[in-house]
C-alpha cells in the first residue's frame, strides 16, 4: 500500500537485481520490472493475470510478482539416505508470453507463495524440488536404482524432465549426478547424531519436557488455499489425457470424483468452528490442520502420477490415480469432521 | 500396484511368555468408510487397543499410503496384558497383507518398541527355542524395520546397510545370505584403512579377503580412505568362494551414503580382481543362483549380476524379474552410471 506516492525503495531495487541469480521471483508492486521478466499479478482470491508495461499497477489485495525465466542450476539429494550423492539440475521456467493459458509456474507462484513472502529463493525453491523428486522415488514413478544402466539413466531423465515440468512449469536441460562430498560430510552428520543421542541419554531426563513446536508451524488455511486453486487445474490436465479404449468410464468416474471433491474443499467450513457461534476445542483443530496437510500431500502424489501418466499413459496407472483420489476424499472428509462424526468407542466386532 | 502382489489373508507367528505359539491374521477388506484398522482379541480389549496403536504408528514410517483398504487383525491366543512380544508380529502381519513387505513364508516373529512410529524395534524378551536362524528378533538382530529390505535407521548413529547375496549348495539348502556393513565415524585417522575393518565371528581368510575387498573398493571410492571404522557381519559364515563380494562392496557404498538408494532389497553377486579400478568380473553357478534370485525376489528390490551373464541367463529372465517388481541390472563395473 502506498499512501505516500512514489518513493526508491532500496529493499525492493536490491530484491530486483538478485532477479535471475539467487531468488526466481519477487514481489514488484508499483516498481519498473528489470529488463527480461515476466510479471504476474495475482488476486486474494488467487486468480492472475500477466501485466505488460513499463510500471505495474495493482488493485486491491493483489500482490505484483516480477520472475526470472532463468537459467538456474540446482544441486538436490535424490535420497534422504545417501546424503553425499546428489543431482545437478539445470532448468529454466517456461515463459511463453503468447500463451493464452496459465503457465505451471503461474500457479506455483498464485497457490504455494505465500501473501506474506516478498520473494522466492533459490534455495528454497531446490527444497521443494527435492522433496517432489524424492516423493516420486519412495513412491515408485521414478526409478534411480544403484549401478543405474544407460537406459534406466534415460527413463529417469526422462521422468524427472516430465515430473518437473508438470510441477513447477521447468524445462530441465541438463541433469547430471554429482558427488557432493565437497559440501556434505556424512561422517560429521553421523557423530552429530551420535551426540544428540548421548545428550538424551546421559543427563537424568529431569521433567516431561512439553512436546516442541516445529520450527514452522504448518499452516491450514495455505493447505487449503493451494487444494482450492491447484485441483481444478489438475483435474483439467487429467481431462486431456489420450485414453485408450475401454478406459472412457473409469476416467469419467474419476473426474466426477475429483469435482466432487473439488466442491468439498471450495465449501470447507472454518477451521476453530464447529457450527456458527460454537467453537471446536484445540485438540480436534490440530487434527484438521494435519487432515488439510496430509490432503495437500495426496495432491502432490496426484501431480506425480500425472507426470507419470503423460508417459506410460492413463490404463498403466489407473489403480494408483484411484488411490490417491480416495486418499483425497478420505483427508478432505476428515477435514471436515465435526465431533458428532466421531461416535462413541464400541468393542470391535468382525 | 497389482493385485496379484497382494494377498488378501496373511499371517505372523509369534511366540508367548508361557511358551504357547500364537499367530496373528490380517485380512483385507474394502474400507467403506470404516475404520482403517481393526482388531479383535477375544476377551481382551485392552490389547486389541494396544494392536491398533502399535499397527497405527507403525504405519507412520511408510511412504505409500492407501485409503481404500480395511485391514482385520485377530489373534488366535490371548497373551497376558504386560506381554509385548507380539507387536512386531502384528506389524509385519499387517505389513503382509498390504504388501509392503513380502516373505515367502510364514514369519516367526518377536518383539517390541516403545517408538514404533520412529520405525525402531527395541528389543525382545523371551526366546523361541529350536527356531534359531528362522525367527525375527527385535533388538540385535532387527533394530529398525527398515532393516528388513536392509535400509539404514535415518536415525541412529551407526549406519548399516545389509545386501543380499545367494548362497548356492546344490539343491534345497540353496537360499540368500545377506552381509551387513556398519560403519561409524574414525576418531583417529591416519591407520592402514584395513586395521579399521573387523569382521565378528569370520576366520582370518575371509578377513583378510573382507579388508582387501572393501579397502579397495573404497580406494575406488575417492571419498571412502580413512574417515569410516567399519564391522561386516554376514549370515552364515560358512561358505566358499567370493561371489559375496560384489553385495558386500555395494552395502559398503550404501552404508557409507555414496550410492543410489534401492527402495527394496539389493541382491547382488560377483567378484572382482581389482576392486580399487571398480571393475566386476563373473563367478560360476550362473543358472542355479538365477533361479534362486528370481524366487526370492520381491516388489522394489535390485539385482546385480556381472555383465558376463547376461549371454547366460535364460530368455525372459528380465522380464520375469520385472513381473515380480525388481529391476536387475548386468554390470561390468561399479559407479553411479
Amino acid at each position: 500500500m502506498k499512501l505516500f506516492g512514489k518513493r526508491p525503495d532500496a529493499a525492493l531495487a536490491a530484491r530486483l537485481a538478485l532477479l535471475g541469480g539467487e531468488l526466481l521471483a519477487a514481489r514488484c508492486d508499483g516498481a519498473a520490472p528489470p529488463a527480461g521478466t515476466a510479471v504476474l499479478v495475482v488476486g486474494a482470491d488467487g486468480r492472475t493475470r500477466r501485466a505488460t508495461g513499463v510500471s505495474v499497477t495493482t488493485g486491491k489485495g493483489e500482490a505484483a510478482w516480477c520472475w526470472h525465466p532463468g537459467p538456474y542450476a540446482i544441486e538436490i539429494v535424490p535420497f534422504a539416505a545417501a546424503p553425499e550423492t546428489g543431482l545437478r539440475i539445470e532448468c529454466v521456467i517456461v515463459a511463453d508470453e503468447a500463451s493464452v493459458e496459465q503457465h505451471r509456474f503461474e500457479l506455483f507462484l498464485a497457490s504455494e507463495v505465500t501473501a506474506r513472502a516478498d520473494a522466492v529463493p533459490l534455495p528454497a525453491f531446490a527444497a521443494l524440488v527435492q522433496g517432489a523428486v524424492r516423493g516420486a522415488l519412495d513412491g515408485g514413478t521414478l526409478e534411480l536404482p544403484p549401478c543405474t544402466v544407460l537406459e534406466e539413466w534415460h527413463a529417469f531423465r526422462a521422468g524427472v524432465n516430465e515430473l518437473l515440468y508438470t510441477r513447477f512449469g521447468l524445462i530441465v536441460t541438463d541433469c547430471l549426478p554429482v558427488d557432493l562430498g565437497d559440501s556434505v560430510d556424512f561422517a560429521a552428520l553421523l557423530r552429530a547424531r551420535a551426540l544428540a543421542l548421548e545428550a538424551v541419554v546421559g543427563p537424568e531426563p529431569e521433567t516431561a519436557a512439553p512436546v516442541p513446536a516445529p520450527m514452522a508451524p504448518p499452516d491450514d488455511a495455505a493447505a487449503l488455499r493451494r487444494l482450492f486453486l491447484e485441483l481444478p487445474a489438475l483435474a483439467a490436465q487429467l481431462r486431456v489425457l489420450p485414453l485408450p479404449d475401454g478406459a472412457f468410464a473409469a476416467h469419467r468416474d474419476l473426474l466426477q470424483r475429483m469435482a466432487l471433491v473439488s466442491v468439498q474443499v471450495d465449501t470447507m467450513p472454518a477451521l476453530a468452528l464447529v457450527a456458527p457461534g460454537q467453537a471446536l476445542d484445540a485438540a480436534r483443530q490440530r487434527g484438521r490442520t494435519s487432515a488439510a496437510i496430509a490432503a495437500v500431500g495426496a495432491l502432490d502424489e496426484g501431480w506425480r502420477v500425472l507426470a507419470a501418466m503423460k508417459q506410460s499413459g492413463f490404463a498403466q496407472l489407473t489403480d494408483e490415480v484411484d488411490r490417491v483420489v480416495a486418499n483425497l476424499e478420505c483427508h478432505v472428509a476428515a477435514r471436515r469432521a465435526i465431533p458428532q462424526d466421531y461416535p462413541e468407542r464400541r468393542e470391535p466386532t468382525l | 500396484m497389482n493385485e496379484t502382489s497382494r494377498p488378501s489373508a496373511a499371517s505372523c507367528r509369534t511366540v508367548l511368555a508361557d511358551g504357547r505359539s500364537a499367530t496373528v491374521t490380517a485380512t483385507r477388506r474394502p474400507r467403506a468408510n470404516r475404520a482403517d484398522v481393526k482388531c479383535a482379541v477375544p476377551g481382551a480389549p485392552q490389547v486389541a487397543d494396544r494392536m491398533i496403536e502399535v499397527v497405527r504408528l507403525a504405519r507412520l514410517t511408510e511412504h505409500r499410503f492407501d485409503s481404500r483398504d480395511q485391514v482385520v487383525l485377530s489373534f488366535d491366543t490371548v497373551p497376558a496384558p504386560q506381554e509385548r512380544d507380539w507387536e512386531l508380529a502384528a506389524v509385519l502381519a499387517d505389513r503382509l497383507v498390504r504388501g509392503a513387505w513380502h516373505c515367502p513364508t510364514v514369519p516367526l516373529a518377536l518383539g517390541w518398541s516403545d517408538a514404533w512410529q520412529l520405525g525402531r524395534v527395541d528389543g525382545h524378551d523371551s526366546v523361541a527355542p529350536g527356531t534359531d536362524g528362522k525367527v525375527l528378533l527385535g533388538g540385535e538382530q532387527l533394530p529398525h524395520l527398515g532393516a528388513l529390505t536392509g535400509h539404514a535407521d535415518p536415525a541412529a548413529a551407526v549406519s548399516a546397510v545389509r545386501a543380499w547375496f545367494p548362497l548356492h549348495s546344490g539343491g534345497i539348502n540353496d537360499t540368500l545370505g545377506w552381509v551387513e556393513v556398519s560403519v561409524f565415524p574414525l576418531d583417529a585417522p591416519g591407520q592402514e584403512e584395513e586395521d579399521t575393518i573387523a569382521v565378528p565371528g569370520a576366520d582370518a581368510v575371509l578377513q583378510q579377503a573382507v579388508r582387501a575387498a572393501l579397502a579397495g573398493a573404497r580406494h575406488f571410492d575417492g571419498r571412502g580412505l580413512g574417515r569410516w571404522r567399519s564391522v561386516v557381519r554376514f549370515s552364515e559364515t560358512r561358505f566358499q568362494g567370493d561371489s559375496y563380494q560384489l553385495a558386500l562392496v555395494m552395502a559398503d557404498r550404501l552404508a557409507r551414503g555414496r550410492d543410489f538408494v534401492p527402495r527394496g532389497r539389493l541382491v547382488a553377486t560377483g567378484t572382482s580382481t581389482a576392486w580399487h579400478a571398480g571393475t566386476v568380473a563373473t563367478v560360476e553357478g550362473c543358472a542355479a543362483k538365477a533361479e534362486l534370485i528370481l524366487q526370492e525376489a520381491a516388489r522394489g528390490d535390485r539385482v546385480l549380476l556381472p555383465a558376463a551373464w547376461r549371454e547366460q541367463l535364460p530368455a525372459g529372465y528380465e522380464m520375469a524379474l520385472r513381473a515380480r517388481g525388481a529391476s536387475l541390472a548386468c554390470i561390468a563395473r561399479i559407479g553411479l552410471i
